[in-house]
């Protein structure tokens, strides 16, 4: 096969037919650019939910009375219970001391040089699998003899409050809409696009008809029109894609450079790598458009080339 | 080069386009096909492209048996047989000399090969001139010579002609007939259906009449209407 042959074809009938070529790349470029902004929401969304749900921690405060040997008791028995994930960080009072001065800054040399002892208690910091765990599992330390508790309650075990949990309900319920949204979405874009190449296929059914009067065979006819649908949509998904990546990355500036931020909103920046996508989130969007708008093609010319 | 046996068509919702048909076109012949609209010509031509199948009955082309023929085939039967149709069908898109090397393409010709080739067929009907004018820019005329170029161009053993002088003045009209004798000389079997009554009366080549799908009459030196 001349594969120069068919490009040249492929870029010829681009340029001839200019028109439908932009109407072509705009179409893929609108349907490519919604789906884009609805992945990438989604995967906000995703890496918000994982954070949130990596803060769920619960703070187990214990007495300065405590022996190092209740406090290695107290270890093994939290590296045992199976909702626990890892294992429990050791929060020693020199430690607290430590992260207390960071989180004061500059200042800390002067607040902190009054203080004859050390005030900060000690602690373990547990991580559990499912945030829904949370309850039963803080519910152990209540009553612990070594836990630093005021008597009478439990203040001496911190975990997420309800707040933080029915975020992530919340979270994972929007999570699913937007994978109907996604759905809808990707199923709107293959509609559009073919559409889009139906139609221009259409208008050049003669000749579709004179190169099949000559001995044209199917795949030769084929050819030009995957290379055409393939740059159409390579296009016009480049372009939404760079778009999608603009506006996200703007967002994540706005966020971060602004006072929103303190509200503890998450823009994730999205780029080559991503997550779910092996080859990341845009250059798939990329790709998949181009396929989407080569395979179209294929599909729209099978009525003209039945023989 | 041409046999139909008992060829038969008719289309869905019962048009009959063909019925009863026994031809026999020899290798090298030309042959005009005669009949007015609606008599089924155009079918006859299509049937032997293989655009259409028949009902009924068995055809044969160049060797081919098309009613066995598989469809992944037709694009190399088609290669054998050139075609000129009355509205041209030249790609609107492309200039005289690319639509002429479409041809070639299609069945893979060398590229050196294709740039000694158009001009040489060019310069036969008479259009080396025009090469890179679009069909657009030329007149009716000339537009029927790119595509008896194009048909010509494989030097395929059968040339198929569907009311080649139907959409052009009567003068023009002999240049082209001319024309197709020239090819019908080299060896090419010519089968030309037409209305140009002149044309079939003027070149006393061999006739087939039709009429409602039936071949009505099959004579060897004839003329358009029945001389009975």
């Amino acid at each position: 096969m001349r594969s120069s042959f068919f490009v040249n074809e492929a870029l010829g009938s681009l340029r001839r037919n200019w028109v439908m070529t932009i109407a072509a790349v705009l179409t893929v470029f609108i349907s490519m650019a919604i789906l884009g902004f609805v992945l990438v929401i989604d995967r906000n969304l995703n890496q918000g939910a994982t954070s949130l749900k990596n803060r769920v921690m619960i703070e187990v405060f214990l007495k300065d009375t405590a022996t190092p040997e209740q406090v290695s008791a107290m270890e093994s028995r939290i590296e045992a219970m199976p909702e626990v994930k890892g294992t429990p960080v050791y929060i020693s009072k020199d430690q607290a001391l430590e992260e207390f001065k960071q989180r004061l800054g500059p200042n800390a040399a002067n607040i902190l040089q009054n203080l004859s002892t050390n005030p900060l208690p000690a602690s373990f910091r547990i991580y559990v699998e499912d945030p829904q765990q949370v309850d039963t599992v803080a519910a152990r330390f209540f009553n612990d003899p070594i836990v630093d508790n005021t008597p009478g309650t439990h203040d001496g075990v911190r975990y997420a409050q309800q707040t933080v949990r029915k975020m992530l309900g919340t979270i994972s319920l929007v999570e699913k809409g937007m994978w109907v949204a996604t759905i809808i979405f990707a199923a709107a874009a293959i509609l559009l696009i073919s559409t889009t190449v139906r139609l221009s296929i259409f208008a050049r059914r003669r000749e579709i008809e004179i190169m099949r009067l000559v001995g044209a065979t199917n795949w030769f006819i084929r050819w030009p029109f995957v290379v055409e649908g393939f740059i159409t949509g390579l296009l016009g998904s480049i372009v939404a894609a760079l778009g999608v990546f603009l506006v996200n990355w703007t967002i994540y500036n706005w966020v971060h450079n602004s006072s929103v931020n303190f509200l503890g909103v998450m823009v994730y920046p999205v780029w080559i790598q991503g997550g779910r996508w092996p080859l990341g989130l845009l250059p798939t969007l990329a790709l998949l458009g181009a396929a989407l708008g080569s395979v179209g093609s294929v599909v729209a010319l099978r009525r003209y080339l039945r023989v | 080069m041409i046999v139909f046996e008992n060829v038969s068509k008719v289309y869905d919702g019962g048009v009959v386009g063909a019925q009863g048909i026994d031809l026999h076109i020899a290798k090298g012949e030309f042959a005009f096909l005669v009949g007015a609209s609606g008599s089924g010509k155009t079918t006859l031509i299509k049937l032997i492209l293989k655009e259409l199948d028949p009902t009924d009955g068995r055809i044969l082309v160049a060797g081919r048996n098309l009613n066995t023929l598989r469809r992944s085939k037709v694009p190399l039967l088609r290669r054998n047989i050139g075609c000129v149709f009355q509205d041209f069908k030249l790609l609107p898109n492309k200039t005289v000399y690319e639509n002429v090397a479409y041809a070639l393409e299609v069945v893979g010709e060398p590229r050196r090969s294709i740039r000694r080739k158009v001009p040489e067929i060019l310069n036969l009907v008479g259009l080396g001139e025009k090469t890179n004018s679009l069909p657009s820019e030329i007149s009716g005329g000339e537009q029927q010579r790119v595509s008896v170029a194009r048909a010509f161009v494989n030097h395929p053993p059968l040339l198929l002609a569907d009311e080649p002088t139907g959409n052009i003045d009567p003068d023009t009209s002999v240049g082209l007939m001319q024309l197709l004798l020239r090819i019908n000389r080299t060896g090419t079997t010519v089968l030309c259906a037409t209305h140009d009554r002149d044309m079939v009366d003027r070149m006393r080549k061999r006739v087939l009449a039709l009429d409602v799908g039936r071949l009505v009459r099959d004579e060897r030196r004839g003329v358009y209407d029945s001389e009975v």
